[in-house]
């Protein structure tokens, strides 16, 4: 009877294979002879990856798909004729051996080919970098992103279980100064007696990209969201650079919040913007319930002071008209219009609750210190609320609204 | 309510800060403590030196910021005593209403019910931001548990800065440009030599990190090894219950997260602001810590 217990959950482990986990071998070369062309035909020198010894080094790296479970044996064959390279797995929770941590794991020298080993962990966002004098080698290109599918490789699913989408895209954000590529620091010299390397003194970026791209190529390379009323877009983001992003959505996108650094939110978020820090990473949903023509703006700020110090724009074009039929049934349980935007005095709020509910609120200026609370008990349907903001400096809020089953933000511009 | 009351012999003010209501309530012990604002200089992980203020058990001069601890229900009875030459303040933040002034080598009390568990920034508000660019913040962890815990006072310096202030110039808010990044005013490879900062543990344990951002940037705080979650945010509250690797702070945000690890290994724990990763340029002397967990 035992044997035949055994012989059954062999079977059915058998039978399972071809949905679950598989073994994936995959081969990297890390490079630094790259030269890229940025957006005004600037060629800069980078280091990077590629899955052939004869491909161009490209910014970000190439994106690395697995699925969830898969026993993954990742190469390294370092052909960089200078410095040492590694991988690190950022946010997959790999053990120490294979961490990618010079020192605490293992290097891999100029012609040395080492492996990685590791199991793809919960479906989501990932990065992957060197973490050889990472400040110069990340910023000298050496990153890509690791997206982890369901564990049935399901391309329609956010996780096991999760949401289901239409199509997914995914942007990796980053700088570049251009400083920081010149010959001398993109083929520095290596002395692995030395714990310390000396970095350029000031980091003052003159680009700023979207899976490398900006300006007028975030139109085409895939970047720009093209899209049916109604479809639902899973867009991955995540911030590699050394400057926050700030991703201001078009509200009639109704993004919605849905998970971070690999992980479900714990409660769904929406908003329609989403702040992304240096190796952060956030999942959102987005669905338009009418056509647009608009776009959505990536600021770029300085962590020290917190001012712009660029803004790229990627065009989205959602197409096609409604039947009442096709209207979605997962009505979020709170929406919210906010007029006028910019405002001078005072701002409306037109409220519209699925349920009668207690609505908290609260307004937040840019370093996200709250400026202003309040408490109300609305009915279901459509309420008016009115904010005086006249004490209210100039410069942009948020104002973020709660019911007992969501959140919603909403950014403000006040102008005085 | 807020009760003040000058004790003219001592020549200090009794400023006693209760919340009305709770005092009825109260089960905790009452922490005794006393702070002194110290001035000296802060020896950089490089040599350099940096005129700087800080609020320390005694007399003697710390380049870190006293953590001061309670648990939930505690009363804080707390002196704070101005040894230097120029007129400081006190304030907890997002929990006394209003600052005390302390002169020139004068001292203020004050008694301070915590009721919520949390991580608080106390501060010298004066001259703000200045006082507190100088160094003058630290930390105030309520605890609602007996596990391990551990404490980063998260701060970066502009050395220029720190040199023309003291001297009486003045510096733009807008040109922040800094060159060192210290936790507990310590920067790799020193940050593992504080117990208090250096995470150690067992596989399996619960591990609490209370981290206050005291500088003016904003830091991406990154595990290797291991997810933690959000039990405590100072700036969002919503962010609570959430498993993440990397974290950002905002100037004057405190946070408290658990970590419980699930395997045994040394990992880095390090701003992902990789510029921060530094001092005065030298790659990695900036905030870059290690997790050691034993099997």
């Amino acid at each position: 009877m035992k044997n035949i217990i055994i012989l059954a959950l062999l079977l059915s482990l058998c039978c399972c294979k071809e949905v679950r986990a598989q073994i994936v071998n995959q081969l990297l070369f890390s490079k630094t002879n790259g030269v890229y062309a940025m957006w005004d035909g600037t060629l800069v020198k980078t280091m990077g990856y590629s899955t052939t010894l004869s491909a161009n080094i490209d910014l970000p790296s190439p994106t690395l798909v697995y699925n969830q479970g898969d026993s993954v044996k990742l190469t390294l064959w370092n052909k960089s004729q200078g410095a040492p390279h590694t991988i690190h797995l950022h946010g997959l929770d790999v053990d120490q051996q294979n961490d990618g941590v010079p020192q605490l794991s293992f290097t891999v020298h100029h012609d040395e080919k080492k492996d990685y080993h590791f199991v793809a962990p919960h479906a989501g966002t990932y990065i992957y970098h060197c973490h050889v004098v990472s400040t110069v080698h990340v910023q000298g290109g050496m990153y890509g992103m690791i997206i982890v599918r369901p564990t049935n490789g399901s391309t329609t699913q956010t996780w096991d279980n999760g949401y289901t989408y239409d199509q997914d895209m995914a942007w990796m954000m980053s700088e570049v100064d251009t400083t920081w590529h010149h010959d001398t620091i993109i083929n520095h010299t290596h002395d692995t007696s030395q714990t310390t390397h000396t970095l350029p003194t000031n980091y003052t970026p003159q680009y700023f990209l979207v899976n490398g791209k900006s300006e007028q190529q975030l139109s085409g390379a895939g970047l720009a969201v093209n899209a049916n009323v109604n479809e639902k877009i899973y867009l991955r983001l995540a911030n590699i650079g050394y400057y926050g992003n700030r991703i201001v959505l078009p509200s009639a996108l109704n993004t919605k919040i849905i998970s971070s650094d690999g992980r479900p939110l714990p409660n769904l978020e929406q908003s329609d913007t989403v702040m992304l820090f240096p190796g952060e990473r956030y999942g959102l949903l987005l669905e338009a319930t009418g056509a647009i023509t608009d776009s959505i703006q990536i600021e770029y700020f300085d962590l020290n002071t917190q001012a712009i110090q660029n803004t790229q724009n990627v065009p989205v074009q959602i197409s096609g008209t409604v039947a009442v039929a096709e209207l979605s049934n997962e009505q979020p349980s709170i929406s919210c219009s906010v007029w006028p935007n910019p405002a001078n005095t005072q701002v409306h709020l037109n409220v519209a609750l699925l349920q009668s509910e207690l609505l908290n609120g609260e307004l937040l200026d840019i370093n996200g210190r709250m400026v202003h609370q309040f408490s109300t008990f609305l009915a279901k349907g459509n309420t008016s609320l009115t904010l005086p903001i006249t004490e209210l400096g100039t410069g942009v809020y948020f104002l973020k609204l709660k019911t007992s089953a969501e959140q919603l933000v909403k950014k403000l511009i006040v102008e005085h | 309510m807020i009760h003040n009351r000058l004790c003219s012999g001592l020549k200090v003010m009794l400023v006693v800060l209760v919340f009305s209501g709770l005092l009825e309530d109260a089960k905790g012990i009452t922490l005794v403590e006393k702070l002194y604002i110290n001035r000296d200089s802060m020896e950089m992980v490089t040599g350099d030196k940096l005129p700087y203020l800080v609020f320390n058990r005694s007399t003697n001069f710390e380049q870190q910021n006293a953590v001061l601890e309670l648990a939930v229900g505690d009363t804080l009875d707390l002196w704070i005593i101005n040894t230097d030459t120029a007129t400081h303040g006190f304030q907890i933040k997002s929990i006394m209403g209003t600052s005390l002034s302390i002169p020139a080598g004068d001292s203020v009390h004050l008694v301070q019910e915590f009721s919520n568990e949390g991580v608080y920034i106390y501060h010298d508000p004066q001259q703000y931001p200045y006082n507190l660019y100088l160094g003058l913040g630290g930390m105030i962890y309520v605890k609602n548990h007996l596990h391990e815990r551990f404490y980063w006072n998260m701060k970066e310096h502009a050395s220029n800065w720190n040199t023309t202030l003291v001297n009486g110039g003045t510096v733009s808010l807008n040109n922040y440009k800094p060159d060192y990044f210290t936790i507990n005013g310590n920067s790799h490879p020193d940050i593992n030599a504080d117990s208090t900062a250096r995470i150690e543990g067992n596989v399996g344990d619960t591990l609490i990190l209370c981290i206050a951002n005291t500088g003016r940037g904003i830091h991406s705080i990154h595990f290797h090894g291991y997810h933690a979650e959000i039990l405590y945010s100072s700036k969002h509250s919503h962010h609570v219950g959430r498993s993440k690797d990397t974290f950002p702070i905002y100037p004057m945000e405190t946070l408290e997260l658990r970590l419980v690890p699930d395997k045994p290994g040394e990992y880095p724990v390090h701003d992902h602001n990789l510029v921060a990763i530094s001092a005065n340029s030298i790659y990695p002397n900036g905030m870059f810590s290690t997790i050691l967990i034993a099997p």
